[in-house]
């Protein structure tokens, strides 16, 4: 498929196959509804009326004012929900925390009232970030996703997430809740404390015992002012003192058994409300997160092999080919084990995996309802809007898809969806490999893939490769040559073309770069910006 | 049967389960029947049994029987000796240094350990039982360390010994001071000579002396709010009160002299020097402080710091009385510690319990372990090592590695297994996610081995150790 063609479909898609109708009243008759709350009617009627399920049953009357939507053979669900995404947000990067080299001291903090360098911000919160405008998430929406956990995803604290609907053209009418947890990485900051995982643990430990003291103090102050200092307010401090109090859960990304141990291990230790995201390993630690009352937020990106074969690189290390044997058994083994868990897509590479791959936990053992209500009010559980939205009962919100054929087959293809009552008509289901996510209406190329590259260092030209994989605008991957494999931070992708940092290792020091580039066809080329200068590089998309 | 064993077995590999989950015995009798016991303590007993019972060594002597239901093992022609105890490693860190601050004492390896490092299971079948996880070198005053068991297997949180006293990691000389080299995603950064290391650790002190002070008086009631819980200060009140062991890297004898007269200023001990190469020296000064030293045996003059290294100078700290240790520094020489102590024999005449010693009963000894291991007692953990001939030969090879009663390492077993994992392996390669794309794909690295960009080890960065 040559790029042009894709930019073209993408265009077609949005200027053709999605009608967009504000009507008020809806009444999908004779469809097999999957209330997932009070079991599924094979004949049943939803009602929607003002944004809401006003009624849903076996026998009910379509209202006289409602558009009827004719559901025979159709399934409806309630709307899915992905339970960890960056969807909305300006980049990744907004918390800017990688900016600056390796050679500039520490960052100055003093322009804002936190006491903290970037990356170690709680208080930036995704609902201050969004974008508004309900276009930018076209291609989830497409797909059968009404609701979404948002967040940034820089620095060891990614800030507060927002869990968002996907439609309102303001951003205060996206918000279901906000903020639903706050996120953190076992992630390091680049040219000051923390620069290893040793760091990051020391100083989420000592950030949380000031916190405790803040507040500690502020009581103290509050009672009486006399004699006491008054507190400072730290704004990165004070924005964890609903996290210590269990007020707000905490979301640990954490793939590995030990880095879930290590999450669990934290939690415990200051008595946090602690949810797992991606969880890879999570089945490995079942017994425990069950114990702990800790649920997942479970991804649906199941490991494959990327690296090409080749007769002089050792044999893949057992551990690796056994997790990915493993990995789609997993959410069977969490639900044996009464874990609860919802499925998220963050680092799958197309949306259209999420069934694909929620499919694949169900041939391996994973109840077809499990597999819903992962997606719906199981989800909905986790994240705190169950109230609200997951199921099909009166008086939710009308998030709703339409399905026909089998959710988890080839077949599948979504026909309505519902947002907040406002209905998104899908004529024909974009195929996978087409969609593109959007950005803000405007096409944004999809760069991923392998490349092969040539780097153009005067005198002695480098061979590398760039393997990029594309969420929405957002670039991630890794840059590799001789020199060795940096991962890409920062990356972007915008309608000009991708942009990326990354630090590598050259004669002997470390060297922060910034990659541009564009893609064209199956071409690729840029410029590598160092310290020393920039550099040209060229090559080609691995077929 | 032995199918049986060998389905079970790979059933618990398939279930991801760790590889010795199968021989957990722990709780079982073992008897080790007529070996040739080095004890490292009351010398060598020939034609000797030991009995385990719970983990720990029940009887040591003649003709000993057993309950029923007990694992005997015939060690007719073998030996016997303490399991190894490493003074100085990085093994099964995810991180070694927080290389941004001169002060990191607030970080600990505790925190970043892997229990699945394979480093540790080669460890093991060079019988190396206990090890001091400390922090790297970057650093004047680096992070706290995690002195464990190799229980390999086992869940992270069984591999820290619980009564083992706290340590830290200090570091002098190169290292600290950086400016042969540069670390990764860090700028320069205070000191930059040697002088500016031991102020450093001085203004920690300092700084450590008047948090202590701000916290007593707080708990007389001479303050109204508690002050801060500060995480970089803590432990070195600890220090100061004596109760976290000092480990100190360093190569010079003069460096280590004036960390030890710090160490006299603010009235505690330092528990080991490490490295020390040129610790001989001031073999004195050391001996009377009661200061431990745990060495390389050779290692002369691979860099400059260490140009002043002896082959004698085991023979010389030990002669002084010093209690000395030999580690490693290294996943890979920690496979073969028991050649590196028959070094000291062979320079100066180290008699032959002494250098056992130099690998079990002192650096347990220098950690504060030795109430449970480091040699064969009645009454001490059983961390036992079976050695198919004289652990000082090279032709000696560790048969089975025990742990408190429970065997994380036997050859035997591992080579029959060997052909199972082959027969995994295949079965895996066969499955769509483990095939390579059909065309295109990342290249792999090769050498495919993972490396930390942080270690430098033997093989790496600086050729030295931390």
């Amino acid at each position: 498929m040559k790029f042009r063609h894709v930019l073209f479909a993408i265009a077609a898609i949005g200027l053709l196959y999605i009608v967009s109708i504000s009507a008020q009243t809806y009444a999908i008759t004779n469809a097999r509804v999957v209330t997932v709350s009070g079991g599924t009617i094979e004949n049943g009627t939803v009602v929607v009326r003002n944004g809401l399920i006003e009624s849903v049953g076996a026998n009910l009357k379509a209202p006289a004012d409602a558009e009827v939507i004719d559901g025979t053979g159709m399934t409806v669900y309630p709307g899915f929900i992905d339970a960890l995404t960056s969807l909305g947000l300006q980049t990744a990067s907004s918390t800017g925390q990688q900016r600056g080299g390796g050679t500039s001291g520490p960052q100055a903090t003093s322009e804002t009232n936190s006491n903290y360098p970037d990356g170690l911000r709680p208080e930036e919160a995704a609902s201050e970030e969004l974008k508004s405008g309900e276009s930018q998430f076209e291609t989830n929406r497409n797909a059968g996703f009404t609701t979404v956990v948002t967040v940034g995803r820089n620095g060891v604290f990614n800030g507060e997430s927002a869990v968002i609907d996907l439609a309102g053209d303001s951003v205060s009418a996206m918000i279901v809740k906000s903020p639903f947890a706050e996120h953190i990485s076992f992630a390091t900051i680049r040219g000051q404390y923390p620069v290893s995982l040793l760091g990051t643990f020391s100083a989420l430990r000592q950030m949380m015992l000031d916190a405790q003291r803040l507040q500690e103090i502020q009581k103290l102050y509050a009672a009486n002012p006399r004699g006491i200092k008054r507190p400072e307010s730290d704004k990165s401090l004070e924005a964890l003192i609903p996290v210590i109090n269990r007020q707000i859960p905490v979301v640990f990304n954490a793939n590995s058994e030990r880095e879930i141990v290590r999450a669990l291990d934290l939690a415990k230790e200051f008595n946090l409300k602690a949810i797992i995201a991606g969880g890879q390993e999570s089945w490995k630690v079942a017994d425990r997160l069950k114990a702990q009352d800790v649920p997942v937020l479970l991804s649906l990106n199941f490991p494959k092999r990327t690296t090409a074969a080749s007769a002089d690189a050792d044999p893949e290390p057992l551990e690796v080919l056994r997790l990915r044997a493993e990995t789609p058994k997993g959410p069977a083994r969490l639900a044996q084990a009464g874990v609860k868990f919802a499925f998220e897509s963050d680092s799958v590479k197309s949306i259209g995996d999420f069934f694909t791959n929620a499919g694949k936990a169900v041939e391996n053992g994973l109840t077809r309802d499990a597999a819903v209500r992962a997606m719906t009010l199981g989800s909905a559980e986790i994240l705190g809007v169950s109230a609200q939205t997951g199921s099909i009962e009166p008086g939710k919100i009308a998030n709703l898809v339409v399905v026909k054929g089998d959710l988890f087959g080839k077949d599948r293809a979504v026909k309505q969806v519902f947002v907040d009552g406002k209905l998104f008509e899908i004529k024909e289901q974009p195929k996978p490999a087409e969609t593109t996510p959007s950005n803000g209406g405007r096409a944004v190329p999809n760069v991923a893939g392998n490349y092969s590259i040539t780097i153009d260092i005067p005198g002695q030209p480098l061979a590398g490769t760039l393997a990029f994989t594309q969420q929405g605008n957002l670039l991630n991957g890794t840059i590799q040559s001789s020199l060795g494999t940096a991962p890409i931070r920062d990356g972007k992708v915008t309608v000009e073309g991708f942009t990326f940092a990354a630090t590598v290792e050259y004669g002997g020091s470390t060297v922060d770069i910034i990659v541009k580039g564009t893609v064209s066809g199956n071409q690729i080329s840029g410029t590598i910006d160092s310290p020393q200068g920039a550099i040209p590089f060229s090559g080609t998309k691995n077929p | 049967m032995k199918r049986i064993t060998a389905y079970f077995v790979s059933l618990l590999l398939v279930l991801g389960n760790l590889q010795f989950a199968a021989f957990g015995q722990a709780n079982k009798e073992l008897l080790i029947k007529n070996a040739t016991v080095l004890t490292a303590i009351h010398g060598t007993l020939e034609n000797t049994d030991i009995l385990v019972r719970n983990g720990k060594i029940a009887k040591i002597g003649k003709n000993l029987s057993a309950g029923s239901g007990a694992e005997i093992i015939d060690a007719t022609g073998k030996f016997v000796t303490p399991g190894i105890v490493d003074c100085h490693s990085h093994t099964m860190i995810d991180a070694i240094n927080e290389g941004s601050l001169s002060v990191t004492s607030m970080t600990g390896t505790r925190d970043v350990l892997n229990p699945t490092d394979i480093a540790i299971y080669r460890a093991l079948a060079g019988g190396v039982t206990s090890a001091n996880i400390l922090h790297g070198s970057a650093n004047s005053i680096g992070g706290k360390n995690t002195v464990v068991k190799f229980k390999y297997g086992h869940p992270v949180e069984d591999f820290p010994i619980p009564d083992a006293p706290p340590g830290i990691k200090f570091a002098m000389g190169e290292n600290p001071k950086g400016t042969n080299f540069s670390r990764p995603g860090v700028p320069p950064r205070y000191p930059r000579t040697r002088m500016g290391v031991i102020e450093t650790m001085r203004d920690a002190f300092l700084r450590a002396r008047d948090y202590k002070r701000a916290w007593d008086d707080y708990k007389a009631g001479k303050t109204k709010v508690p002050p801060r819980r500060d995480l970089e200060l803590e432990p070195l009140v600890e220090v100061i009160e004596g109760k976290r062991l000092v480990h100190a890297h360093g190569y010079r004898s003069d460096e280590h002299l004036n960390l030890m007269l710090l160490a006299d200023e603010f009235g505690f001990k330092i528990a080991t020097l490490q490295h020390g190469l040129e610790a001989y020296k001031i073999a004195p000064e050391i001996a009377k402080r009661g200061t431990g030293v745990s060495i390389f045996t050779d290692s002369w003059g691979y860099k400059l710091e260490a140009y002043d290294a002896i082959p004698y100078n085991a023979y010389l700290l030990w002669k002084a009385g010093v209690v000395v240790s030999i580690n490693s520094d290294s996943d890979e020489r920690m496979r073969r510690l028991n050649l590196d102590a028959a070094k000291v024999e062979k320079y100066g005449g180290v008699p032959e319990e002494e250098a056992l010693k130099m690998i079990t009963l002192n650096p347990a000894k220098q950690l504060g372990i030795d109430k449970r291991t480091g040699s064969i007692e009645v009454g001490k953990d059983a961390d036992l090592l079976i050695w198919s001939a004289h652990p000082f030969s090279v032709y000696s090879r560790v048969e089975r590695t025990i742990i408190e009663g429970e065997t994380f390492f036997d050859r035997a077993k591992d080579i029959q297994k060997r052909a199972d994992l082959a027969k995994e392996r295949e079965a895996l390669e066969k499955l769509d996610v483990n095939k390579p794309p059909a065309a295109g794909g990342t290249q792999p690295r090769i050498p495919s081995e993972h490396r930390l960009e942080e270690r430098d080890d033997a093989e790496y960065g600086d050729g030295g150790n931390q």
